[in-house]
């Protein structure tokens, strides 16, 4: 018969739970942990491509053909879609952190002699991949329907580069959100009240330009018009002004950013530490 | 002197007005078993999740092993295990990926993790669920491979959060002898249960908790003998059979009756051979009677013996202070 408890031997408690290695380890540990949820939540991925799809369908081929905007609308909409798909990954963070929270593995996960850090660490990472995944679904999508960019490499790498910061900094700020309310329905009820909004008004489908006085105002500062800005300048001859953002989209994309990433990232880093004892 | 592997003094934590721990002091030696008893509401989750560095006290101080458990949680958390009252395994992983993922994070690699959630998985008797999805498991089944993954290493101090509440008999059986098989290997073990019948089978000493305060605490006979000893309550099948039936045990027995439900209840401290006594006396005397049972004291009994309330009355009065069971209110678990 095996003895029931393992001698304590193999184990890692020599070395301080707090090294950067263990952080690495454990944090791979944890992503691979995310990771495996994908293919048995097919609802999760889902809803981070059917949302864009519907979009896209609906923009092309039932207002497409009432918008014009000197330019193809196919190009113009797809770096839309782009960076709206960019924003809505602060619901699904958030939404996808606060059911793990509310489920007693992460408990577990905390009394385990590991980098606590780690389980925040691996969700982001999670969820960096499984938004990645689903980028890459929807811009397959849109090039199987004609969307062509018209993309340098150096461009390519420019914009891979950009959505990556981005989708790493709204994880960051959607992570602290879903440490913030806690429950799953109510982040996404309250990300789609705040987030659906701003993506509509940030030029994403129609021009800033074209907008009353009001929203377009809020559109010139909006952070998501940054990042259609951005891709869009990347993939197109169209170039956005109006607002400092809008003149330097892609150094405004990347001050977002890191304004995001040094807010959320301790703010989440806190909350996450503040019920736990050490 | 023996060691203690616990200690607390003062342990308390507040969730707004609610005091959910009130000024608990706690000692556990090494190797022993002490048992939390209390109904919902009482502090037992609360407490142990204190010591087990998942919150943080409000007051008081605690120790495992003789490290703090705000001060040096980290060591705390390489001797301690605690299993909680809700399975903390990932559903969407299969119940062996759980094992090997539980094994790695405490430090196994991928070849010896395997191993020995193989080993776990053979000794909790779950090769035939171990490639399921863990939301696809039955409770009893959840709680097997939850035990197990708090095993995977041999924890000095083993914190067992009503493990058998919502269990059926059977797994409670399982669970019971697996926290013998541990206790035997030395392993230190604090238990919570709402179950009288549960600290005595398995605690060298129960503390019984209300309302975040300790009523009461000595060794399982101690608290027994101060809460009232076994019975057997016979129910007779109608008024004139009942009238019949007291005349009868009081001859023979000391009794006490509850007319009201046709009960005479016999005091058994002889347990199984005052029942046949008992029951051999009815059926000699032909009354009709309903039914004839032993009766060991119930968490009931031992409140209000104690504290001169009901366990229910005390679970109302938590949740009328704010919360609706001694978990914190900010974490909600599904």
């Amino acid at each position: 018969m095996t003895t029931l408890a393992a001698p304590v031997s193999t184990s890692a408690s020599g070395r301080s739970a707090l090294s950067p290695m263990r952080l690495v380890r454990d944090t791979r540990l944890l992503t691979w942990r995310s990771l495996r949820a994908i293919p048995r939540v097919p609802e999760r991925l889902l809803d981070v491509t059917v949302q864009p799809i519907v979009f896209i369908l609906l923009f092309l081929y039932v207002f497409g053909s009432a918008i014009h905007v000197g330019i193809n609308y196919k190009s113009y909409l797809f770096p839309g879609i782009i960076a709206q798909g960019l924003a809505f990954s602060v619901i699904s963070a958030g939404t996808a952190t606060a059911t793990d929270m509310s489920e007693g593995v992460v408990d577990r996960f905390r009394s385990l002699p590991i980098n606590r850090l780690a389980i925040i660490t691996g969700q982001v990472m999670g969820q960096f991949c499984e938004q990645v995944l689903g980028m890459t679904i929807y811009i397959a999508f849109g090039i199987a329907l004609g969307w062509r960019p018209d993309l340098t490499v150096a461009g390519g790498f420019e914009l891979a580069g950009l959505l990556a910061l981005g989708i790493f900094a709204f994880i960051w700020a959607g992570v602290l959100f879903g440490l913030l309310i806690r429950s799953p329905d109510a982040v996404q009820g309250l990300g789609f009240i705040v987030i659906l909004p701003l993506t509509f008004m940030a030029g994403t489908f129609v021009p800033i330009s074209g907008m009353d006085a009001i929203p377009r105002a809020i559109a010139q500062w909006d952070p998501v018009s940054a990042f259609v800005a951005s891709a869009r300048s990347l993939t197109t001859h169209l170039h956005s002004s109006g607002s400092f953002q809008l003149d330097h989209p892609q150094l405004a994309m990347i001050g977002w950013c890191v304004v995001l990433l040094a807010v959320c990232v301790p703010l989440a880093l806190r909350r996450f530490n503040r019920t736990t004892a050490a | 002197m023996t060691d203690i592997a616990i200690r607390a003094e003062g342990l308390t934590k507040r969730f707004g007005d609610f005091v959910a721990v009130d000024a608990l002091d706690l000692q556990v030696p090494d190797g022993t078993v002490v048992s939390l008893l209390g109904p919902n509401g009482a502090g037992k989750t609360t407490t142990v999740r204190m010591l087990a560095t998942l919150i943080a006290p409000d007051g008081g101080r605690a120790w495992v092993g003789g490290h703090d458990v705000v001060r040096d949680g980290a060591r705390v958390r390489e001797l301690i295990s605690l299993t909680g009252q809700f399975a903390a395994l990932d559903k969407h992983l299969t119940a062996r990926e759980n094992l090997v993922l539980m094994a790695q994070l405490r430090g196994y690699n991928g070849r010896a993790a395997r191993r020995r959630a193989d080993e776990l998985l053979e000794r909790f008797d779950a090769g035939d669920f171990r490639d399921r999805l863990v939301k696809n498991l039955s409770g009893g089944e959840r709680r097997r491979i939850d035990l197990a993954a708090g095993l995977i290493e041999r924890p000095q101090v083993l914190v067992l959060d009503e493990p058998t509440t919502g269990l059926d008999p059977r797994s409670r059986q399982v669970v019971w002898s697996t926290v013998r098989e541990l206790v035997a290997e030395g392993v230190t073990l604090l238990l919570t249960t709402q179950y009288l019948e549960e600290a005595d089978a398995l605690a060298d000493r129960v503390v019984l908790l209300d309302r975040g305060r300790e009523v009461a605490a000595g060794t399982p006979a101690e608290l027994k003998s101060r809460v009232g000893e076994q019975r057997v309550d016979v129910i007779a099948a109608d008024g004139e059979a009942f009238g019949r039936l007291e005349a009868l045990l009081w001859e023979h027995f000391t009794i006490t009756t509850l007319p009201e439900q046709r009960t005479v209840s016999v005091s058994a401290p002889d347990e199984v051979a005052d029942l046949a006594r008992v029951a051999d006396a009815v059926t000699q005397a032909g009354i009709p009677v309903d039914e004839v049972a032993l009766r060991r004291p119930t968490l009931d009994d031992a409140f209000l013996a104690l504290t001169g309330h009901t366990a229910a009355e005390s679970e109302k009065a938590a949740g009328a202070d704010g919360a609706d069971s001694d978990r914190e209110p900010e974490e909600a678990h599904a």
